[in-house]
Formats: structure tokens, sequence, C-alpha cells
């Protein structure tokens, strides 16, 4: 009895220590991948009939990547190809990518469309490709050697964060001579996504709105509550609050949230990031005073046509070695009609 | 197995069934000294920033403490079990996830706020209870330690999460729900106040009535347990579906606050339940834990939280601050232990 006692005290313990290692790592239990879909298309003109596109993205629970996928699967369904959507479910990582990307490559498709998570760790897996035949694209990040690379193409974070710079000025009325305090909400000190933004909203308050002071920023950890408990706080430390940037959905959530449970909805400028169903609704009561959008289906859509038009052997010199697809800034003055088109599927 | 308990009369079983006196302020002084830190954290707090010490801040501090004593306080019992339940985090999320699908049909669908709110709460407490049960069956019938067992849910509860929204929050629910969460009394907000009854409840459950001594006979020695009349397979379902059931309650406590569910809600937060007990004095060995421990050791790291950010200092501190915080009370739980032995 007491022998079994101690062992099963033993697995426990080394239970525990194994769930803090696992967290230590950051990883999450679903390493696994998942086929999301595959579809081929029918239309009579199509430039790329019976070939495989394969996309290989970054973390398919992210909605930018769901928006992606309805523009790859659009055009591929248009240009007469197959589908071939993969990724990590949850991780953005380059550890959980690159086995995807080995998966996808002995499915032995005709063009590659890859999101790296990393610029470098993706590379020899863009060499692999290029050498086993396949056309390569990179949209929305790219790996460091852009010579194998047919385009990239990608939204502008640092434009993005320059925008909700203005964004902010513009609701809180911005005027030279006048103090300003804004807090930043980030979802970690490392995702590139995030230190773009906040590089492209520092540097254009810096250079335009001088009297904006950024007092404070904070991490979410990808948790809407978290962000909220961040800005409940900030607003009881700073009472005379003027702006908040949310820089992704889920600080938009938490902050929105905050806002509207303390009565402070238009008193407090709120300007979030991405085209979630449910925020872009919150634009017409004002809660967030703009959205900055960014436009994953056209991203996929120019990458998946640059690769047909390689692969159909058609003339290739309209093809840009780099495209920077704008942002978008989505306020009460936005028409529906564009509210729908870059509001994210969900 | 009856004549080798009578071999030995200080057998676990009859040791926590009546706790040594011993034993007892070993256990209470765990609970002063907790006491002693959050007091020194607060006054740390406020002396570096005085408007820490304020009707709002202890606002915050409740609001998250709320659904994160929720979820220890079933860590806690599944712990004092010997076991582990690693998808309260994701159970979180999960039932949070499908009570805002169904408040937004129904809200959609012209039902007024009130009920809408009730089903929202019922389709959470459900949820999160046949996710406990899932937990249970696995253990008792599947034979997976609950270690993997609760993997298999946390993993399947998130995932599902991910697919059925798509990553994206879920709004569109009653439109006062959101101010529910804003404080009532004080500091309290109606939701806090409703954590606090339920922290009564559990106490009186673990500490006062059968549920709570076959809890801890089980912890101790399941084997003896089994001996003594109990039936660990049934009691190990209650466990499991109390912990399920107050991880919904959690989810519904954070669709009130964020007014939509969220997939990523909750996500690691098994985590921060685990630490609020190993902190409250509870051992992962089992056998051993106090609610008012879990329930000041989840204080403390909510308290932790808001501190630093109205302090200015980097948040990411925090989990220095518990790491520290576990380093030092599983090393008090093992010196006791030792001690114990020894006698």
């Amino acid at each position: 009895m007491r022998a079994s006692t101690t062992s099963m005290a033993g697995v426990v313990a080394v239970a525990g220590v194994a769930s803090l290692l696992l967290a230590a790592c950051g990883s999450s239990n679903s390493s696994s991948t998942v086929a999301a879909s595959s579809g081929s298309g029918s239309a009579a003109a199509a430039s790329c009939n019976g070939k495989k596109i394969a996309f290989v993205m970054g973390a398919e629970s992210d909605p930018f990547f769901q928006a992606m996928k309805v523009g790859a699967t659009d055009e591929t369904a248009k240009q007469g190809a197959e589908l071939i959507w993969q990724g990590d479910p949850k991780e953005y990582s380059p550890a959980t990518q690159i086995p995807v990307v080995d998966q996808v490559l002995a499915q032995k498709p005709d063009g590659l469309v890859l999101i790296p998570t990393d610029p470098d760790a993706l590379q020899p897996e863009v060499v692999k490709a290029v050498a086993a035949g396949v056309v390569v694209a990179n949209v929305d990040t790219h790996v460091t050697d852009q010579s194998q690379v047919l385009t990239f193409i990608t939204g502008d974070n640092a434009d993005g964060g320059a925008k909700a710079a203005d964004a902010i000025a513009t609701g809180i009325g911005y005027k030279d001579g006048t103090k300003y305090k804004v807090v930043v909400g980030l979802t970690s000190e490392t995702a590139t996504t995030n230190v773009a933004r906040l590089e492209g909203f520092k540097a254009a308050v810096a250079a335009k709105y001088p009297g904006i002071e950024i007092v404070d920023v904070a991490y979410s950890q990808s948790k809407p509550e978290v962000a909220n408990t961040n800005v409940n706080n900030w607003l009881t430390k700073y009472p005379d609050l003027n702006g908040i940037f949310a820089i992704d959905g889920t600080n938009g959530q938490g902050a929105a949230a905050a806002l509207q449970a303390k009565g402070l909805t238009g008193k407090v400028a709120l300007v979030g990031y991405d085209a979630y169903p449910d925020n872009v609704k919150l634009i017409k009561t004002g809660v967030f005073t703009a959205l900055i959008a960014q436009d994953p289906a056209t991203e996929a859509r120019q990458a998946v046509d640059a690769l047909c038009t390689k692969l159909s052997g058609a003339d290739t010199s309209g093809i840009q070695k780099a495209v920077v697809i704008p942002n978008v800034v989505l306020d009460k003055n936005t028409t529906d009609a564009d509210l729908t088109k870059y509001t994210y599927v969900a | 197995m009856a004549t080798t308990d009578v071999k030995q009369p200080s057998s676990p079983v009859t040791q926590v069934v009546a706790p040594t006196s011993r034993l007892k302020s070993a256990l209470a002084n765990q609970q002063l000294l907790l006491l002693i830190v959050w007091l020194v954290m607060v006054l740390g707090f406020s002396l570096k920033s005085p408007i820490f010490f304020s009707v709002d801040v202890a606002g915050n501090i409740f609001a998250d403490w709320g659904p994160l004593v929720l979820i220890a306080l079933g860590e806690l019992i599944v712990v004092i079990s010997a076991g582990i339940d690693l998808s309260v985090g994701a159970n979180v999320g999960f039932s949070g996830v499908i009570a805002a699908f169904a408040m937004k049909a129904l809200t959609t669908a012209g039902v007024a706020s009130t009920p809408t709110l009730l089903i929202g709460v019922l389709v959470c407490v459900v949820v999160g209870s046949l996710i406990g049960l899932i937990n249970a069956l696995l253990i008792n019938y599947a034979k997976l330690v609950p270690f993997i067992a609760t993997l298999v849910t946390l993993g399947a509860a998130s995932g599902m999460s991910l697919v059925l929204t798509k990553g994206a929050p879920i709004m569109g629910g009653p439109a006062g729900g959101i101010m529910l969460s804003v404080p009532w009394i004080g500091p309290f907000s109606k939701p806090v106040l409703v954590v606090i009854v339920v922290v009564a409840v559990m106490w009186a459950f673990l500490h006062k009535a059968r549920f709570g001594r076959y809890t801890y006979a089980i912890g101790s020695n399941a084997f003896a347990a089994r001996a003594a009349g109990i039936d660990v397979k049934r009691h190990i379902v209650k466990i499991y579906m109390l912990s399920g059931f107050l991880a919904g309650l959690a989810g519904f406590f954070f669709y009130l606050r964020l007014g939509g569910g969220a997939p990523t809600s909750g996500y690691g937060m098994e985590l921060d339940a685990i630490a609020a007990v190993v902190i409250g004095g509870a051992a992962l060995a089992g056998g051993v834990g106090r609610v008012s421990g879990t329930v000041l050791g989840a204080l403390i790291l909510t308290t932790v939280t808001s501190g630093l950010i109205i302090v200015g200092v980097d948040p990411s501190w925090k989990r220095v601050v518990v790491a520290v915080l576990i380093a030092v009370a599983a090393t008090l739980q093992a010196l006791r232990k030792s001690e114990g032995g020894a006698s």
C-alpha cells in the first residue's frame, strides 16, 4: 500500500514538473497538423488547370489566416488549381511549421505559397522546394534570401502602426501644444507583427504628434481577459488617459469591454487592429474610434495569380518581386460596403 | 487489506480523517504566512504608488480573482485526491464560447436579457461538467493517469474552441451582460459576490462534509479508501465533474467581463490554478490542502498582476515572483512532510 502511494505521488510530481516544462516551452498540446481543405475548381478559362498549389500558413486559428484562406480558395478555384491548405492549428513557430512544409512537399505540389514563421529557419525549406521544381511565393513574411522566391506579397505592419497613430490623433482631437497620454496593449514582446506595428506607431507619434506621450505598454499573451485587466488598471492609474492603441484583436476585445464597463466609450479613443466581425460592429457604436484592417484575402489572391502565371508559362514580366498591400482604416465614416469588404470571415 | 490496516495504526487514512493537532497548526501557519505575504505586498505596492490602495484597484484585483479562485478550487479538490486537472483553462474558453454562441442566438431571436444570461450560465456549467465527466471516464475506464486524461481534454477543448470560432471572439449577446461585471458594493461586482458564496460552499463541502473526507481519503491512499468502503470510481467522477463545473462558471465570469466569448480565454490558466493551489499549501502528492490557502494563493497571484501594472514594473516580472512563491511554498510543504515522517 505504501509503495503504491509513493509511486502515485511520484507520477503526479513528475506530471506537475512536466506541465511546468510544457508551459516554459510555451508549447501547446496541439503540435499535430490538420489538413484544412482541398478543393479543385473547374473554371473554363483557368490558366492553372490541374496544377496543385500548396499554402503553408502560420497558425490556422488566426482569423487573419482564415481570411487569407478565403482568398486562396477563391483564386485557386477560379484558376482551376487544386489547393492544399495546411499549417499548425495554433502555434506560430518554425518548429511546428517545418514538418508541415516537408509533408506538403511530399505531395508534390506545382506551386508553394509559404508564410515563413522565421526568415532563416524556413530558408532551407525554400531551397528544397525549388530544387524539387516547385515555384515558391512568400506572403505576409518572407525568407531572408529572396533570390529563389517568385514574389513576396505583404501587408505593411509599420504602415498600419503609423495609420493607428493618425487615427488616435484624430480620435482625441489632437492639437499642438497640448499633452496627451496614450497606452499600447500588445500580445508579446517578440511577435514580429507587434514589434513592427509598435515601431510604426512610435515613429509616427514622434514625427507628427509630439504632444502624445506613450506612457505604458503591457502584454496580453493572446488572452482577452489579461488585456482587459491591463486596461482596467491603466484606467485607474491614468484617470486622464486619452487613447489606447490595441495592437491586435485580442487586445481590442479586452480594451473594448473595459471602456464599456467603465462608461468611457467615446471618452477614451480606442484604435484596434484587425477586422474581426464583432469588433467591426463596435465601430458603429463608437467603442472603437477606428480599426486598422489588413487585406489577407487579396494577398492570397495575388500570390496564387502570380504562381499560376508562372506555371502556365505565360509572360512573367508583370510579376513584381515585392508587393505591399496597404492597410485600410475603418472608422465611422467608412461605407457599409467597405466595412463588409474588409471584415474577416468568421 | 484489513489486516494490513491493523498492522499500521498510523496509516495515512486515519491521519487525515482525524488530522493531528500538530498537522492542523502547521497548516494554520501556512495560511497565516500567506496572509502576511499578501499584506506585505499590499503595503509595498501602496507605498510605491498610493493609488494602489483604492477601491478601484481592489475592484480590478477581485475581478481577476473571481475566475481564478473558481478554477483553483476545482484544481484543489483534484489535487487533494492526488490527481491533476490540466483541462480547466481550456474548459473556461470552451464553455464560454459555447455559451456565447447560445446567447448570441437567443439575443438575435429577441429573447430578453435576463433569461438569456440564465441560459448562458446553465450552458457554461453543463458544458464544463461534461468535460469533467469525460476526464473521469478516461481515468476510471480508459485507465489513463489524470495528467494524460486531462491533457487529452485540454487539447480537444481548446482545439474545438478555435475550430468553432475560427479564432474570432463571439459577441452579440445580451447588451447588459458586461455591466454586471462592474463593482456593485465597494470593490465587489455581483459575479464576485457569487464567487464568494461559491467559496463558502466549497469550504463546507471540503472541510465539513463527507465529500471532503472521501476526497482526502482517496488522495492519501486510494487503496485504503477503497478498503474502507468508499466507491472510489464514483467519487472520482464527482471530483472531476465539480472541477469542470467550476471551470464552466469561470467561463461565464469571463463572458460577463468581456461581453463575449473568446477561444483563447483561459489559455494556460491551469498553471495559474496549480500555482494558487501549491502556494496555498496543497501537496501535488495528494491528501493535503485547504480552501483558505487556495483562496489566499489566488489573491496573491492577482494582487501581483495588478500591483506590477500600477507601479509600472514590466508585468513579465510576475512570472518570476510567482516562481519564487511556488518554490517557497513547496519547500515549506516538503519540510512539514519530512517532519511528520520523522515522528
